[in-house]
């Protein structure tokens, strides 16, 4: 029998721990009959950042993480991450793992381990506090939270001011009033406590941008493992995780959007506004796409596969 | 800890005297302000000009790196480490000496390996090119700095070994 | 279940008089490397140097030692020192009163308890050595009064654990600040106990006139000045609690350079002592984790959780049981091996026990101030020690022993009153 460590960052209550990664421990074991289970560690073993590396050195033997938080070392990541991509996780990931594994994982950023999913958050919007988002001019000026990089890019390309900080800043930044407004989906504006310090939002059909994903695991363990449980973990692995993952963004969007009533004004975005959007983020992406060639990826013939099988996901095919 | 404030004086002539310390206290001091300053120039442009410094957090935790790694050769040579020294204090004599000996050799072997992984750690990032995430500075050769400091502080812990028979009086 | 092994070991280790950061770093790869091998282990040992020494939210730990130096050398103590002897000076026992007073103020812009000892001893010292004071009472209110450096805000120990709990650092620093009201009160009062206790015919000064002693409210203006605006900066949303320790050491060079004491020499030297006390503490808090890791990897919190389990329910019987081996603990680790060490360990039983952590962030900080003065390892007694040279440890502690009862009361206060504790942050 086998046991297998996953390293876990976040807190134990946390819906991706709770509903994804802990159920899906529990699947593995089911699908195998109990001849691989999966002990989850009680403490991190590092920083979020840390975790790629963890499973490609075997400190521990599943891990997961955020690409994003390793910048310039996920090319590919960009396709997921871009703006429009569409309004449920689910689709999104459900699509985004399909293309990752037909084409986006000969790129070769993952050669080293052995991909179990990935997937993405829900759609990311700006939500701020104390401006009138029924144009755009009330994003232009307004200081916004990031994390760094694309979605600092894309929130200069709308005229604001990115204000760069880790997450673990994200609550300081807001509540000392050092940043007028946040990027972040709905259910992190909720899960960070945010809500009372912000009072609306510019809703972006399709979203501003998405969180990528990875559920990874050491190369050599995954090896080691007889075909019959590779092929019963395969199962619950790939589309299925990623399915699994998507539910939850979605359910987590939903109760963070419900918690909202009444305290934060969704404006969603006019067509004309759409067109300004599309405009004024063109170079953003233009730039993106040109980074993510550089990996050897027919960029146009990705992204109009993404955008397909988003749908087709959506679709329920 | 190294506050050892009863020295202040004579740590004072001992400074002015060395100008090697006087080199690296200018390095400490110009790491430590350009630190202090990247603060005061992100919070001051953003309040006042509505332009945060762009790259702040980043540049700020690449100096503290750097900070750490640089100050730690000269904890090692004035061996200033926090130690529990309840015990030894009471050791008879006879076994003062190995017990020196032993420490130390363990404190630079502890060191070297640090140093071989952290440099390890920075051949890793430089192959799959780890950045910084707006700046997109590499990140690998911060690593290099800091495996060739804790070498560094190895060589010189080991050094005390045939330098000193005791740590210096604090 | 090789813990028990690898715990047995470092404490070898650590007793042998091997650096605490070594022993951990040491002892952690090691028992690491015996779970997931070699080539795996020694990877993580890597990752964990490196990884947390670029850890943004870190640097606020060199920014305050920064600031806590630049203070010391632009002579607020000395202002403090002489504003409140002005009031206290007719009071028997006031010198004393007036130490614990100034080391109050003087928290409130330094993070370090060892620094506010240090600092307080070079000035209230002399002045209550000439009026005759017992060393043991005198030593003693500075001791006791410097560990308030790391209750009253800003707190180095308070970042650490903020960092490793994942807690807010703004709403643990004002979470500190009644509990530091409280100290100073506690202290003070342990002053007229021992004054009274042991009969002591102090000499008195006449009283000052209100209108001197109001002027000599001045000195207290630097120390305020920069509390109000790294506190009001945080408050105002001007920066963030991360960023006030770089815009509190730029404000204390500020103070340093018109201080009229600011020679090039002395900011070399200040530089130079926070790079190394950065790197001792780093070293200290990289060897933590290592050991920490090794500790997660081999089921030792889950094997406490059960043996705590064993000792009862409730909360109030987990709590006393940390504080009962905090107390040991703190006899002989030194400060922050000991906060590094233990709370990754129990701040998860805690949380789980239904503990606010903000609460129990305070609440280890005071059970740490009490480990600077007990016996027989008291960082606090030993800078005291180191500064004045002709005083006797055992004179230290003996004079110390009221000041660690109304600790005692104070922790006791804090558990049956939360709220002392989570009232300022709550309306944050
Ligand atoms: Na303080
Ligand atoms: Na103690």
């Amino acid at each position: 029998d086998t046991t297998l460590n996953m390293a876990n960052w976040l807190p134990p209550a946390h819906p991706l721990m709770k509903d994804v990664m802990v159920p899906y421990a529990e699947a593995i074991k089911e699908a195998t009959d109990g001849r691989v289970t999966v002990n989850v560690l009680p403490a991190p073993l590092g920083p979020p950042a840390a975790h790629f590396d963890f499973a490609v050195n075997g400190v521990a033997d599943i891990t997961y993480g955020v690409q994003g938080y390793n910048p310039g070392r996920f090319k590919t990541t960009a396709f997921a991450e871009l703006p429009f991509l569409g309004d449920s996780a689910e689709a999104n990931s459900v699509g985004y793992w399909r293309v990752f594994d037909k084409t986006l994982r000969k790129a070769g950023e993952y050669d080293k381990v052995h991909v179990l999913a990935v997937f993405t958050h829900g759609p990311g919007q700006i939500f701020t506090k104390g401006r009138d988002l029924s144009t755009l001019d009330g994003v232009k000026g307004a200081k916004i939270r990031v994390g760094g990089g694309i979605v600092g890019d894309l929130v200069k390309g709308l005229g604001a001011v990115p204000v760069e900080g880790p997450s673990s800043k994200t609550y300081e930044l807001l509540s000392s009033g050092v940043a007028d407004g946040i990027t972040f989906p709905f259910e992190s504006v909720a899960s960070f406590k945010l809500i009372p310090m912000v009072d609306s939002a510019l809703v972006v059909p399709g979203g501003l941008f998405n969180t990528s994903f990875y559920v990874v695991m050491n190369k050599a363990k995954w090896d080691a493992l007889s075909d019959e449980d590779k092929k019963a973990i395969d199962g619950v692995s790939g589309e299925a995780l990623a399915r699994r993952a998507g539910k939850m963004w979605d359910a987590a969007d939903a109760a963070g959007k419900a918690a909202m009533e009444g305290k934060v004004k969704l404006v969603p975005a006019s067509d004309t506004e759409m067109e300004g959007i599309k405009a004024d983020l063109k170079p953003v992406i233009d730039a993106q796409m040109a980074e993510a060639a550089k990996a050897g990826i027919d960029v146009e013939a990705v992204r109009a596969a993404m955008h397909e099988e988003v749908e087709k996901a959506a679709k329920g095919e | 800890m190294s506050l050892a404030p009863a020295e202040a004086d004579d740590r004072r002539a001992a400074f002015l005297a060395s100008p090697g310390r006087r080199a690296i206290a200018w390095l400490c001091a110009a790491l430590l302000v350009a630190m202090m300053l990247i603060t005061v120039a992100d919070v001051v442009g953003r309040y006042l000009f509505n332009s945060p410094l762009p790259g702040a957090t980043e540049l700020t935790g690449l100096l503290l790196s750097a900070v750490i790694f640089v100050g730690l050769p000269a904890v090692c040579f004035d061996e200033e480490h926090v130690t529990v020294d309840l015990l030894v204090d009471r050791l008879p004599e006879v076994l003062a000496r190995p017990r020196l000996l032993l420490v130390r050799l363990l404190s630079a072997a502890a060191l070297a390996v640090i140093s071989w992984r952290l440099f390890v750690q920075g051949q890793a990032m430089a192959g799959y090119g780890e950045q910084t995430v707006s700046l997109h500075l590499p990140v690998a050769p911060v690593a290099w700095f800091c495996a060739a400091m804790t070498a560094i502080a190895a060589a010189v812990t080991f050094a005390t070994i045939f330098a000193r028979p005791a740590p210096p009086a604090r | 279940m090789t813990w028990p092994i690898g715990t047995l070991l470092l404490l070898v280790l650590m007793l042998s008089g091997m650096p605490i950061s070594f022993a951990m770093a040491l002892v952690g790869t090691v028992g690491t490397i015996s779970i997931i091998g070699m080539s795996p282990a020694l990877s993580l040992l890597g990752q964990t140097f490196f990884d947390n020494s670029r850890d943004y939210s870190l640097s606020v730990l060199p920014l305050f030692l920064m600031m806590g130096n630049f203070v010391v050398q632009s002579g607020i103590a000395e202002d403090l020192y002489k504003s409140a002897h002005a009031w206290l000076r007719h009071r028997k026992g006031g010198l004393a009163i007036a130490t614990v007073l100034a080391c109050g103020g003087f928290s409130s812009v330094c993070g370090s308890s060892m620094a506010t000892a240090a600092t307080m001893a070079k000035i209230a010292l002399p002045s209550m050595r000439r009026f005759g004071y017992p060393d043991s009472l005198s030593t003693a209110s500075i001791a006791a009064g410097g560990t308030l450096g790391i209750l009253i805000p800003p707190s180095v120990i308070l970042v650490f654990y903020g960092i490793m709990t994942q807690q807010d650092i703004g709403k643990l620093f004002l979470a500190g600040i009644v509990p530091g009201i409280i100290g100073v009160i506690g202290y003070s009062a342990a002053v007229v106990i021992s004054v009274r206790w042991r009969g002591l015919d102090l000499p008195t000064e006449a009283k000052l006139p209100l209108k001197d002693r109001v002027l000599a409210l001045k000195g207290t203006a630097g120390a305020l000045l920069l509390f109000v605006f790294v506190m009001g900066g945080i408050y105002f949303g001007v920066f963030t609690p991360t960023e006030s320790a770089g815009m509190g050491a730029a404000g204390a060079m500020l103070l340093a350079l018109f201080s009229g004491r600011f020679t090039l020499d002395d900011a070399l030297i200040t530089l130079f002592d926070t790079a190394k006390n950065t790197a001792m503490m780093f070293f200290i808090l990289f060897g933590a984790l290592t050991f920490t890791n090794y500790v997660n990897l081999s089921g030792m919190t889950s094997d406490l959780q059960t043996l705590l389990a064993t000792f009862g329910t409730g909360p109030v019987t987990l709590i006393l049981i940390i504080l009962g081996l905090y107390l040991v603990l703190g006899c002989f680790l030194e400060s922050l091996s000991m906060i590094t060490l233990t709370v990754p360990i129990f701040y998860p039983v805690v949380a789980s026990a239904g503990f606010d952590l903000i609460w129990f962030g305070v609440f280890i900080v005071v059970v740490t101030e009490i480990s600077y003065i007990t016996p027989p390892v008291g960082m606090n007694a030993f800078v005291l020690r180191s500064v004045v040279r002709d005083v006797r440890l055992k004179t230290i502690f003996s004079g110390l022993t009221p000041f660690i009862a109304i600790d005692f009361v104070r922790i006791v206060l804090l558990i049956l009153f939360p709220a002392l504790v989570l009232f300022l942050p709550s309306h944050m």
